[in-house]
């Protein structure tokens, strides 16, 4: 599903945030990103989306060589992708439903279609009981749910999640990995960058560690170390 | 596929979110307009008003309809051999009747009331010495002679009217130029600022995969409306300063050199699509700087 063939991506300044990175992760899977801060973690999912582009090497999504795309076409790659941020970035002025809708409107998708799946996804997440509330008026843990609808609404193939419990208490972020394996279930890929030890460790799910840009282990069924 | 019901509720609510800003921004635009449909159709209004006395003619000798070919020779003579004429022209009845027609085709009614051998045939001429009593002591050499009806001078007024047409042209024409300018400047400010209001939207869409000119199509509609409310607003102007200035000049006995002011409606319809075509340039520019310099990344 994600395959990374000698990726180098250089920044300004000769920072070198992710050097000659070769990766399979195959459809279905769950994957834990983990290192230190400035390791590369952002870095391999910000340019598995093409929001940044590789210097060398290339990267496949779904079989297709998304190093070469054309600008044109990157907003049709993220439409199979969905993409959770550790600050949740919900839309204040709009209620839970309309922030997950927000996310189908955009991309032209009919209103029936909408007023479909949106209550469908929000019941799938537990926030049947709160879709006209605002994000002020939810938990932490609650606003990460919309979120993951949000990213979830349009069934992509990837999942991919920047820290999705770093905002998050113990307890919260225990609740929102079980969301995540349950749309793992489904078949959708999950590659996740994380800092959380005992989430990592109670999953025992394959874990990719980095370090100054290059991948120093690549464990199946892996623990944080 | 775009989706239309979500651009337009876009394009107003940005459009209402920023109100103030952009009614300054109509506002100016429309001024700016304004200003230059103003500045046209002056310049129409003066064209029809001084057109007999273009290209220096400082004299005309009117002939009597009736004046013979001899008659006509003799003037001609006359102003060949004359040292202070530097050239002339010579204007028939045919020529005259389509000037004539031509400065009122909007009221066909007049138009229909003459008949071409009523029009009287004309010299136009240009002296060399531009002083006026010269000219006048040139053209009343041609009064008395058989046939000519009158000799009309171009006066100083009209001179001055042409003169002060020109550097009042100058102004407007200048000033809405500076006004178009900051027009410009103001729906890209104004485009600036619901982007950068809508920032955290507009990251969403990028991530989710809504396509670039889906993200832009709202603003840069946006600036467009604010130029075509610019442009109404211009028209209407252009459209009561026709009706209720240049054309009051046009009835009043007491300033008789205005008398000729007349700004038809094929002028009018001119000027005003000419201020739709500019509102859309300058609405075009201003929000396509606005989206590549600030949606673009």
């Amino acid at each position: 599903m994600i395959k990374l063939e000698n990726v180098t991506k250089v920044f300004k300044g000769d920072v070198v945030a992710l050097r000659d990175a070769s990766i399979d992760i195959g459809k279905g899977e769950f994957v834990f990103l983990v290192g230190p801060s400035g390791s590369g973690k952002s870095t391999f999912i910000r340019l598995i989306n093409r929001e940044n582009v590789t210097d060398h090497g290339r990267i496949f999504v779904a079989g297709k060589d998304i190093s070469t795309l054309t600008s044109w076409k990157v907003p049709y790659l993220r439409r199979n992708i969905g993409y959770i941020f550790q600050d949740f970035k919900l839309l204040p002025k709009k209620t839970v439903s309309e922030n997950v809708a927000f996310a189908l409107e955009v991309i032209g998708k009919p209103r029936r279609v909408i007023q479909r799946q949106v209550p469908a996804i929000l019941e799938l997440v537990g926030l049947s009981h709160k879709i006209n509330r605002f994000p002020s008026e939810l938990s932490g843990g609650e606003q990460q749910r919309v979120s993951i609808a949000r990213a979830f609404v349009n069934r992509p193939l990837i999942l991919l999640a920047d820290e999705p419990t770093g905002n998050l208490d113990p307890t919260t972020s225990v609740d929102i990995m079980r969301l995540l394996e349950r749309i793992n279930d489904t078949g959708t890929t999950v590659v996740m960058a994380t800092h959380d030890s005992g989430i990592v460790n109670s999953m025992r799910q394959r874990v990719v560690e980095l370090s100054r840009g290059m991948i120093i282990r690549d464990q199946a069924r892996g623990v944080y170390q | 596929m775009l989706s239309y019901r979500y651009t337009l509720r876009e394009t107003f609510q940005n459009l209402w979110r920023n109100i103030l800003l952009a009614v300054a921004t109509v506002i100016t635009v429309g001024v700016s307009l304004a200003m230059f449909g103003g500045f046209a159709l002056f310049q129409v209004a003066v064209d029809s008003a001084t057109q007999r006395w273009e290209e220096d003619i400082e004299f005309v000798i009117w002939l009597d309809s009736e004046a013979d070919i001899t008659a006509l020779d003799n003037i001609k003579k006359q102003l060949n051999e004359s040292p202070g004429v530097a050239s002339y022209n010579f204007v028939d009845q045919q020529e005259a009747f389509i000037e004539f027609q031509e400065l009122f085709a909007d009221s066909p009614e007049v138009i229909g009331t003459v008949e071409q051998n009523a029009m009287p045939a004309s010299f136009r001429v240009v002296p060399k010495d531009p002083n006026v009593d010269v000219i006048k002591e040139l053209g009343e050499q041609f009064r008395t002679q058989p046939g000519v009806r009158t000799v009309v001078f171009a006066s100083e007024a009209i001179r001055d009217i042409q003169n002060l047409a020109d550097r009042a042209g100058r102004v407007l024409f200048l000033g809405s130029a500076i006004l178009l300018a900051a027009s410009t400047l103001l729906i890209l400010n104004t485009l600036a600022i619901a982007i950068s209001n809508r920032r955290q939207e507009i990251e969403i869409m990028r991530v989710v995969g809504a396509t670039k000119w889906f993200i832009r199509l709202p603003f840069m509609l946006e600036g467009l409306i604010q130029g075509m409310l610019g442009a109404c607003a211009a028209i209407a102007s252009n459209v009561l300063l026709k009706t209720y200035i240049i054309e009051q000049f046009s009835e009043t006995d007491a300033l008789k050199l205005l008398a000729g002011f007349k700004v038809g409606d094929a002028a009018l319809m001119r000027t005003n699509l000419m201020v739709f075509v500019i509102a859309g340039a300058v609405s075009a520019i201003g929000s396509g700087f606005a989206v590549t310099m600030y949606l673009e990344r």
